[in-house]
């Protein structure tokens, strides 16, 4: 299996955008609120189509796919705001994660690795997943996408809104999930943990890439310092 | 006339209500299942179930088919219809954003179904008799003619169907999914149109269940589809959207309210009564009674 | 929106309309009818087409309100309330269309507040069960089923209804046409598109919707009384009858939702399909009419309008 190749040029939010993805990678795309990360994600994943330009995963376009069949190709997309079924019960969610028929024959091992990685779903497999505190909304988010069994798994800001403890259990999970050779292409506004776990790292601006480079470099970067700066001094 | 009020009459009108309300309550568990993916109001659901009052009519007077039995027949026809309807009218109009489109097609088609058994089967009433409808049950003194019986065991047995179905199954849950959002189920592999064909087969399915209860119990003509659709959309305000037995008790509810007001303040006003009540509840109780998801 | 050219067309097919008379016998021929029923229309559809078309709440009331423009002439003459004696008395149709509006009011509060498109339209459904048990059971003053005769007209000829009919006609027209190009058409509009934005934007979101729909009524509710000067009796069913609901349904989603000229186009050509009907195909004509909304929604949206817009753009 390639990477991914995304190029893309659309007049409304994404400007002539290319990103590589590579097999086995974790990859992170960085930039400010409306910056057009949830954009590029969507669009990857089906929701949008771009007016111009390429998507390729494994040499397969997947610019004219739909949202069902982009997961059955077996990318997996973890919308902003978690977007779970809130009235249905966490099991029914992870049903559900499991629906494409690549998935299906193999629900019962799914499970029960789903299980494993978070007991906490495990004991409450039965309550309405609207009724789950914030972070274990974002694991049975996380959850119900690996039930798909991903090749690539996309993750719009996991760790939004989530408290320390919550966001550091989120990093070190994605860390395990990329050891277990799931590519990851991660969405986020905390700079500094994400780019300690990336290998590469995209900024946004305004729909255009505005640098790239390794997780290091960028932790190296100036720029990239001044942001973070300004990002621990709001998390103080 | 307060004088003649016994509890032994109470009792009847709120019989008589529970009784006829049910077949608005089916009918509501259909449109709600409808709405519930496809967002929009299907209008013509009550000209759909008049037709399946006809055909089930017909099936009993031509080749002599019991009505309970030609239930064989209407189900797996009306599952197809609906199918049909959703692929030849819906399908593309429910993508998108603007559903005015999709609720002017089902106006189109409530016209164009009412018409069509205006023109064909001619406006005079009727009403199927067979051994049984006479049949009444008397205990402790109140009437419960058998045929509303047998409506209400097939609403509440139908009830629990679909029930069954969008708990336990994974299409039907796939369907719970898709109403409450349907971008995310997309993301889950779920294909939208399927989805909305189930909804939307099994919406018509419960339709053609409430005809042959209807032909049963009632005497109807073409026109009545429109009365009865606006009633069972009535019962589903009341009910609430997204929630099956809110729906089925919404018709109750709905059959309760009309069998009061027509007894206590008089037939014609009953109706007037009943929207009054549905104005308010789609004020302050949007969500309908019972809630649900909005 | 109108260049040079289309104003020219305007006031050269106006002239031609108020030519007709003179030219044909529109007591006898069948066109006299026929044109004095499509303004009719026209006025009822322009009126919903500014509800539906510029502000894109589908209403399902038009023809209660129609219903109850025609009851409230029939009843002002009947009980010689003005003592004018006259037809077309100005300030009867006026009180009619404003009766209508009172009830818009009424209804509109409270369901356009809270109700997006699809559960307001339900909400109007229901509107036709209380008008329609009011006339009912109104008594010795509605007069129920049978309802009210007015007396036998003045006038042998259909002239002045045509008169009448084509000058409401363009007076419903022009009032349309004056709202969507003033600040209300706009702030209609904005709300058409998104109502959220437009609301962020400082737009009292519900005063212009119960401002359109009583527009809306009053326009049903003179195309109601001037219907009624024609009929002489009016009974529910002639006045609450589902064709003044549909039929400005139709005529608009043909016409062209959200046109000045779409309704009046919708409408001679749906009336002339019905004339047509009638006479040709007496029962199954209104079959055409569910058949056609639905090819219409279906394949052109944007109605006959639309099309011809797709059409020049090609060209």
């Amino acid at each position: 299996m390639k990477g991914a190749d995304v190029f893309y040029g659309d007049a409304q939010a994404v400007w002539d955008v290319s990103l590589y993805v590579d097999e086995g990678t974790i990859v992170a795309l960085l930039g400010a609120n409306g910056a057009g990360k949830t954009t590029l994600l969507k669009t990857i994943s089906g929701i949008i189509h771009p007016k111009k330009g390429e998507i390729l995963f494994s040499k397969r376009s997947l610019a004219h796919l739909r949202p069902q069949e982009v997961v059955d190709i077996g990318i997996s997309h973890v919308p902003e705001g978690r977007r779970l079924f809130s009235q249905l019960t966490v099991l029914d969610n992870l049903r559900l994660g499991a629906y494409p028929p690549r998935a299906r024959s193999r629900f019962a091992q799914s499970l029960e690795r789903a299980y494993s990685l978070f007991p906490v779903l495990e004991a409450r497999t039965g309550q309405k997943a609207g009724s789950l505190s914030g972070g274990e909304q974002q694991m049975l988010a996380i959850a119900r996408a690996l039930m798909a069994h991903p090749d690539l798994l996309m993750l719009d800001e996991p760790s939004l809104g989530l408290s320390p403890i919550f966001v550091r259990t989120i990093f070190e999970l994605i860390k395990t999930l990329n050891n277990q050779k799931v590519t990851i292409l991660l969405v986020e506004q905390n700079i500094h943990q994400a780019l300690k776990i990336a290998h590469q790292a995209y900024v946004l601006k305004t729909g255009k890439i505005t640098m790239n480079g390794s997780g290091d470099e960028l932790l190296a970067n100036q720029e990239i310092q001044k942001a973070y700066i300004g990002e621990r001094w709001r998390n103080t | 006339m307060l004088e003649y009020l016994t509890f032994g009459l109470v009792l009847q009108l709120l019989v008589n209500g529970i009784l006829f309300g049910t077949m608005y309550g089916i009918a509501a568990i259909g449109l709600s299942l409808i709405y519930g993916t496809m967002r929009i109001i299907f209008l013509a659901h009550g000209a759909i179930i008049v037709f399946f009052a006809y055909i089930c009519y017909w099936l009993f007077t031509l080749l002599h088919i019991d009505p309970y039995l030609s239930l064989i027949l209407v189900i797996p026809a009306s599952l197809l219809l609906g199918s049909g309807f959703y692929a030849g009218l819906f399908k593309e109009a429910a993508a998108l954003e603007d559903k005015n489109i999709s609720l002017l097609i089902a106006v189109g088609l409530m016209y164009l179904v009412e018409q069509l058994m205006l023109v064909v089967w001619k406006a005079n009433p009727r009403s199927i008799s067979t051994i049984y409808t006479a049949i009444v049950f008397r205990p402790l003194g109140i009437n419960i003619p058998f045929t509303r019986l047998i409506a209400l065991v097939m609403a509440v047995l139908s009830a629990f169907g679909v029930l069954f179905f969008l708990k336990k199954t994974l299409i039907g849950t796939a369907v719970r999914a898709a109403s409450e959002d349907m971008e995310s189920a997309t993301l889950m592999g779920i294909n939208p149109h399927w989805v909305n064909v189930v909804a939307f087969a099994i919406g018509i399915g419960l339709g053609g269940i409430a005809g042959v209860g209807l032909a049963t119990v009632y005497s109807f003509d073409p026109g009545y589809g429109f009365i009865f659709a606006i009633k069972a959309l009535i019962a589903l305000a009341f009910g609430g959207m997204g929630n099956v037995f809110g729906a089925l008790l919404g018709g109750i509810l709905l059959g309760l309210l009309e069998s009061l007001s027509s007894f206590f303040i008089g037939a014609g006003w009953a109706d007037a009564i009943t929207y009054g009540v549905f104005l308010l509840v789609l004020t302050f109780r949007p969500q309908g009674l019972f809630g649900g998801s909005t | 929106m109108k260049d040079k050219s289309s104003i020219i067309l305007a006031v050269l097919v106006l002239m031609a309309f108020v030519a007709i008379p003179f030219l044909i016998d529109v007591d006898t021929s069948y066109i006299g009818f026929f044109l004095f029923l499509s303004f009719c229309y026209i006025i009822i559809s322009q009126g919903w087409n500014l509800v539906a078309g510029y502000t894109g709440q589908i209403s399902l009331c038009q023809n209660a309100f129609f219903g109850l423009g025609a009851y409230t002439t029939a009843l002002i003459w009947l009980h010689d309330i003005t003592k004018t004696g006259y037809y077309f008395d100005p300030v009867v149709m006026a009180i009619s269309g404003l009766v209508p509006v009172i009830l818009a009011i009424l209804i509109g509060l409270p369901l356009l507040s809270r109700l997006r498109g699809d559960y307001f339209a339900l909400g109007t459904l229901g509107v036709q069960f209380i008008i329609q048990v009011v006339f009912l059971k109104g008594g010795d003053f509605t007069r129920g089923a049978d309802g009210l005769h007015l007396p036998s007209t003045v006038f042998t000829s259909m002239k002045p209804y045509y008169w009448a009919g084509l000058f409401l006609a363009l007076f419903a027209t022009a009032v349309i046409y004056f709202i969507i190009r003033s600040r209300i058409g706009l702030a209609l509009r904005a709300i058409m598109e998104d109502e959220i934005s437009a609301a962020a934007h400082g737009i009292h979101v519900l005063k212009y919707k119960i401002f359109a729909f009583a527009v809306g009524a009053f326009l049903a509710g003179i195309s109601g009384s001037l219907f009624a000067y024609y009929l002489f009796h009016i009974n529910p069913d002639s006045v609450l009858n589902l064709n003044w609901l549909f039929y400005p349904i139709l005529i608009c989603v043909l016409g062209g939702n959200g046109t000045i000229v779409g309704p009046i186009i919708g409408s001679f050509f749906i009336t002339a399909l019905f004339s047509l009907g009638i006479v040709y195909m007496a029962q199954t004509h209104p079959i055409v009419s569910g058949v056609l909304i639905i090819l219409v929604m279906k394949f052109m949206p944007t109605g006959l309008i639309g099309l011809k817009d797709k059409i020049l753009s090609r060209g």
